[in-house]
């Protein structure tokens, strides 16, 4: 769907030409209209957005590739303004993100009393002054439209512009200047709609991929071109979409909303931009449709908003499941200070904050999708632990040191977006790679049914007591077996759970023992994760003891059951075993409410520690065996579902060289990543030779995941041999035929310096000299051909194959140059 | 300055091509089997299509890894300006992992303008790294990560490269890890987790064949016709150097250069060599420069430690030689002294020198490293009692008695008889 343009299109969509204003590319701060308590315009809008209660008139068919709206489903009913909990969070740190050269386009009497609210008292005072406060709301009907937090709109960019006014939401067709129901279709260039019936030829129906009219087509030419002008007395009438590309409005998203004081709503706006707007101008990539979010922030009047827009990820985008024309993509983040782009990361990466004010459900619910949720949780933890800690801004601004955030991250962007990120248009090879990565994990891991419910059960018998005694399940397996992806994915679809009030809410704490600067700061990490606190481990220890034993001390709201996940669990181990004690010890403690679950590789991991500790672990064990070769086949082709990538047989030769090393998953994931890639270089590599080979059969075959299991198998010290000096096949010769006259692995310098000379000597060979010898023979070491000792041992220094000799002997059996070789091995 | 002799303006031409590797491994990039292009795929696909990979350069010292390394880094730096940074550590100084996640951070920072503090713990120097992997793939930027002596980050639990490799699971970070090893077991040295992690990409460089090395030859030392040499000087400097090269004296010099070692690094050294001794007055290279060169290089020092010996020095040399044939396994300072007296009774050797004497030639040759102490222990005992071997082997020995000038005949006879009993 997201095909990017061919060519950079015109920056003068012909309804520009109709335009009453100039838009000269106008620059970010300008001010936005309506921020004083002007006269009110009320604009008179029945059908302003799909979700207000009363029926909208069901638009045209718009019969473009994107579906038309879909009214009917999206009936809420109108929630009355009931003013609720306040969100202090997000309109904390909304002031704290203010972008450092705020424009001014925020206005400065506003902020000034922003500040300071912010200074007189912290969130929780807020709620106490009720009455003289602001109030937020999570939604607000509005002038007949109904805004929730998180939605997007169109925002008024000047005061008094007539052409806001007229607002239509009925595009017209370019030809005949009439919207009719008609099916209308959109050229991919300009964006104006066209009847099919106007077109010359007329189409029969709308045709698969882009299209593009022929006004576009005759200026890509370089024609001139004449658009049809409207019959007279009639103004082409622009519509919102129209306006907003040619930066006449403005496009937020809303942050929170609230009343002042005086009665006035007001609320927080994210900006959008097009591209137009951008230091870098529009991009040949650039769609149409595109927009940037900025990373700034202001506060308008609810009274300037026009009405909804939709802005999606690509993802929804190219779904377009119910959109009519105020549908935008948005991929990118842009940065006003730095003028730098940056992806948005995916909403999954939410969950954490998600998680932290579970405490306070109703505000949950209405789950803010803002993106930087690193940010966010280190702000949010800064602020509950504010009280201790003042924010120490000022001086330590370092980028790696931790002081509630990370500072300068943000600096970090794209100048320009690269323009091959944007080409959607993959081949297949390219695809199977893309899903082949490790890092692109799938929603739960096949093959690992049986252990998910076990792990499910386990959880859920734990959790859902009345009491939650404490628990401990041990997971253990080889790498690559798909463990820690297993135990993740059943947390996931148990948070589902919880959000639908199935289970009971529970805190998740996930850690890694190798991430871990030394063992004891688990409690530290534990502790944090927990409370937001920062503290030594010796005081985490000391509270951490005193929650999981007494069960008293802590506020009641806390006392959730935890999970804890530890990965790499025998990396805990140390001298005298205490952390691995004391954290297994929690769980048997009756108020603990703590389940652990550890997960490492060894078997008898238990067994190794003491038996204090084993008797705590390892009462419930979960082994994840290594996959079989029909398993890890199910897991390839599971990922390459729908993609023509693989020769069948090519997946099974992977899965079966696998399962019969090591079972590892992540290896034949690789393995079949290494083959796309050689099939890749291949096919370039062939099609830069003759272009008629590209149209073989681009397929990944057995020769491909043949030489990539080899490439990853093989050790490459044979081709080394093959290829080194004269002098160090000698060497080597000489030690495989001293290890056949002695029988004994290790041999010395000296005896070795005796025999090459003897083998020099026989076969006319001159001999190079002690040192140069010593030489090569300290090299072969080097290279772990052979294993030697230090050179300062000279004539004494012990070396050994580090090879079988057969390996030798194969290596130098036929060597060219040293034809009298192969009498010696 | 500005009117400077051909032949001079020539070797510095030379020689700045010969120490520039870029210039050197260039012949080799544009095949495409060469590892220039198939590293340069590996890394500009992660670049172009945000994915992780992990790769293993493989192969002898003097290959040229970080050569056709650094000659990729260049081209794709050139080729996507500022979406690429690199991050450069090295086993011999980093091998430590909270040193390790140090360096990193400290080159993040530099690398992005940012403010970078010594007092971050690595706690929060690994969460800046994965914080700074997450940024720098939603910039769509590329983070390279060379560890060179790939062999000794793989010490210990290896929390540096478990990190960085799990690093690389994650959806958003973009990032290449590229580790240089002369070790060829280097992989197998990685833990079973961390193994299973790394992507197992494998490049082997291997010492050059003998047409690339002629073709290497011919690129590094022939002029090129379109500088500001005279033309004249050119054309001849080159013709005599294609004669050099069909010389068959050359060829037998170049095979026994090639014969004990035939890596990049040691043919360019020579070659280098060969520069030096260019005779700047008849201004081109000549067969004796080469020869010359052959001798520089093939140095024997073990031979020239026995030349500048004193006599003494040789006698104890004898001696010891003398006791191990007599399989005397261990001997020490005072058995040494009692066959040098015996030697000298027997003899009547005109050199005699007091024991102290003869104890500081001992410590001389130990300090030489022509001999040395069986064992690290007994450190308190003092240098008399401790036990020595002899480093040298009697044909060294021998050898290095045959070229001393002045060495006493009757040295030369014992070491002899030695050798035929």
């Amino acid at each position: 769907m997201a095909e990017t343009p061919k060519k950079r299109s015109k920056q003068t969509p012909k309804h520009q030409q109709h335009d009453l204003s100039s838009s000269n590319a106008i620059t970010i701060p300008a001010t936005p209209v309506a921020l004083e308590p002007t006269p009110v315009r009320r604009s008179s809008r029945l059908y302003t957005t799909p979700t207000a209660a009363t029926a909208p008139p069901p638009p045209p068919p718009r019969f473009t590739r994107r579906k038309s709206l879909n009214f009917t489903t999206t009936t809420p009913t109108p929630i009355p303004k009931t003013p609720k909990k306040p969100a202090p969070q997000s309109q904390e740190d909304a002031a704290k993100q203010i972008s450092p050269i705020s424009p001014d386009r925020y206005e400065t009497r506003r902020k000034r009393k922003l500040d300071e609210e912010k200074n007189a008292g912290l969130a929780k005072n807020k709620d106490l002054k009720g009455g003289k406060k602001r109030v937020y709301y999570r939604k607000v009907v509005y002038d007949g439209g109904e805004f929730s937090i998180g939605d997007d709109v169109y925002v008024k960019r000047r005061e008094n512009a007539e052409s806001d006014n007229e607002d239509p939401e009925v595009e017209e067709c370019v030809m005949c200047f009439k919207a009719g129901r008609a099916v209308m279709i959109e050229c991919d260039e300009c964006l104006g709609g066209f009847h099919l019936k106007c077109l010359k030829p007329p189409l029969k129906e709308v045709p698969e991929g882009d299209w593009i009219c022929r006004f576009c087509e005759a200026t890509k030419l370089g024609k001139n071109v004449e658009l049809p002008v409207p019959p007279a007395g009639k103004k082409r009438a622009r519509t919102a979409k129209e306006k907003f590309l040619s930066s006449d409005l403005w496009a937020a998203h809303i942050e929170s909303m609230w009343k002042e004081v005086d009665g006035t709503y007001w609320f927080r706006s994210r900006w959008y931009i097009i591209p137009e707007e951008t230091a870098a101008g529009r991009q040949p990539h650039n769609l149409r449709r595109e927009l940037y979010r900025t990373n700034e922030f202001a506060d308008v009047e609810m009274e300037s908003i026009i009405r909804h827009c939709y802005v999606m990820n690509p993802k929804d985008f190219s779904k377009a499941a119910d959109e009519g024309d105020d549908v935008f993509l948005c991929e990118y983040e842009y940065d006003v200070c730095w003028h730098s782009f940056k992806r948005i990361a995916e909403i999954s990466n939410n969950e954490e904050d998600a998680e932290e004010d579970e405490s306070d459900k109703d505000w949950n619910s209405c789950e803010i999708t803002d993106s930087d949720s690193e940010d966010d949780t280190d702000y949010k933890k800064e602020k509950i632990n504010g009280s201790q800690r003042g924010p120490s801004f000022g001086h330590s601004l370092a980028a790696n040191l931790r002081k509630g955030q990370f500072f300068g991250l943000q600096k970090i962007g794209a100048k320009k977006i690269p323009e091959h990120t944007r080409c959607h248009k993959q081949t297949e090879i390219g695809k199977a790679k893309a899903m082949l990565l490790l890092a692109c994990l799938p929603k739960s891991p096949p093959c690992r049914n049986k252990e998910m419910e076990e792990i499910t059960a386990f959880i859920k018998g734990a959790v859902s007591d009345g009491q939650c005694l404490g628990k401990c399940l041990y997971i253990h397996g080889v790498p690559g077996t798909g463990k820690t992806m297993t135990v993740l994915a059943v947390m996931r679809t148990l948070k589902i759970e919880v959000d639908s009030g199935n289970i009971k809410p529970y805190c998740f704490v996930e850690i890694n023992g190798l991430k871990l600067a030394s063992p004891e700061n688990i409690y530290r990490v534990i502790y944090e994760a927990l409370t937001g606190h920062r503290v030594s481990w010796k005081k985490a220890l000391h509270l951490l003891n005193e929650r999981f034993s007494n069960g008293t001390n802590w506020e009641e709201e806390n006392n959730k059951p935890c999970i804890l996940l530890i990965d790499e669990l025998d990396l805990l181990v140390t001298r005298n075993q205490s952390v691995l004690y004391n954290i297994l010890d929690w769980p048997t403690k009756p108020h603990s409410k703590l389940i652990v679950i550890g997960i490492a590789n060894t078997m008898d991991l238990p067994e190794k520690l003491l038996p204090r500790i084993s008797s705590r672990m390892g009462i419930q064990r979960l082994c994840f065996g290594p996959y079989n070769y029909q398993q890890l086949q199910e897991i390839i082709s599971s990922r390459l579902k729908g993609i023509d990538a693989f020769e069948k047989p090519a997946i099974e030769f992977a899965s079966r060289k696998v399962a019969a090393v090591s079972g590892d998953a992540r290896r034949a994931l690789e393995i079949c990543r290494r083959a796309a890639e050689l099939a890749d270089y291949r096919l370039r590599k062939s099609q830069s030779l003759n272009d008629s080979a590209g149209t073989r059969r681009s397929l990944v075959g057995v020769a491909d995941v043949e030489a990539a299991v080899k490439e990853m198998f093989q050790a490459p010290h044979i081709q080394v041999m093959k290829s080194c000096s004269k002098l160090s096949k000698i060497f080597l010769a000489a030690m495989v035929h001293e290890l056949y006259k002695t029988g004994m692995g290790e041999t010395s310098f000296e005896k070795l310096a005796m025999t090459v000379s003897c083998l020099c000597t026989s076969n006319g060979e001159a001999f190079p000299g002690f040192d140069t010898l010593f030489r090569v023979g300290c090299k072969l070491g080097e290279c772990r051909i052979i294993l030697c000792e230090a050179g300062v041992r000279h004539k004494l220094q012990k070396l050994q194959l580090n090879f079988p000799s057969d390996d030798v002997t194969f290596a130098l059996k036929d060597s060219k140059d040293l034809p009298w070789l192969a009498k010696y091995l | 300055m500005g009117l400077k002799n051909p032949a001079e303006q020539a070797v510095i031409l030379l020689r700045s091509r010969l120490c520039n590797p870029n210039f050197i491994f260039t012949l080799f990039s544009d095949s495409p089997d060469s590892n220039y292009s198939k590293l340069k795929y590996i890394i500009s696909s992660s670049v172009t299509e945000s994915c992780n990979n992990s790769v293993l350069l493989l192969g002898p010292r003097g290959c040229g890894k970080l050569a056709v390394l650094e000659l990729v880094l260049e081209d794709l730096l050139r080729e996507f300006p500022d979406m690429i940074s690199v991050i450069k550590l090295n086993g011999l100084l980093h091998s430590d992992d909270n040193c390790a996640l140090k360096e990193i951070a400290r080159q993040l920072c530099l690398e992005h303008q940012l403010a970078f503090s010594k007092m971050a713990s690595s706690d929060e120097n690994s969460q800046f790294l994965i914080a700074m992997l997450r940024e720098c793939g939603l910039a769509h930027k590329t983070v390279l990560f060379v560890l060179d002596e790939f062999d000794l980050f793989a010490q210990g639990k290896q929390r540096l490269l478990y990190s960085l490799l799990d690093a690389m699971q994650s959806v958003t970070s973009q990032a290449v890890v590229i580790g240089v090893s002369c070790r060829l077991d280097a992989d197998q040295l990685l833990e079973k987790r961390v193994r299973s992690r790394f992507s197992h990409r494998k490049l082997l460089f291997l010492p050059p064949s003998r047409e690339d090395l002629q073709r290497l030859l011919e690129h590094a030392l022939l002029l090129p016709s379109g500088s500001d040499l005279p033309h004249e000087f050119v054309a001849n400097f080159n013709s005599k150097l294609l004669n050099i090269f069909a010389d068959k004296k050359f060829k037998d010099i170049m095979d026994t250069v090639f014969n004990t070692d035939s890596t990049f690094k040691q043919v360019l050294t020579f070659l280098f060599s060969a520069l030096c001794h260019l005779d700047l007055k008849r201004g081109f290279l000549s067969v004796e420069n080469f020869k010359d060169a052959l001798s520089n290089i093939q140095r024997q020092p073990k031979l020239e430690c026995l030349k500048d010996c004193s006599i003494l020095e040789l006698y104890i040399l004898v001696c010891m030689k003398r006791l191990e044939v007599r399989e005397h396994e261990t001997c020490n300072f005072n058995s040494i002294m009692k066959e040098y007296k015996s030697i000298h009774d027997s003899f009547q050797t005109t050199d005699y020198y007091a024991r102290d004497v003869c104890r500081r030639a001992f410590e001389h040759l130990l300090r030489r490293e022509l001999i040395s102490f069986l064992d690290n222990r007994g450190h308190g005992h003092s240098i008399e009692f401790r036990p020595v071997k002899l480093l040298i082997s009697w044909q060294e020995l021998y050898q290095g008695l045959k070229s001393y000038g002045s060495c006493p005949a009757i040295l030369y006879k014992l070491v002899e008889r030695e050798t035929t009993t």
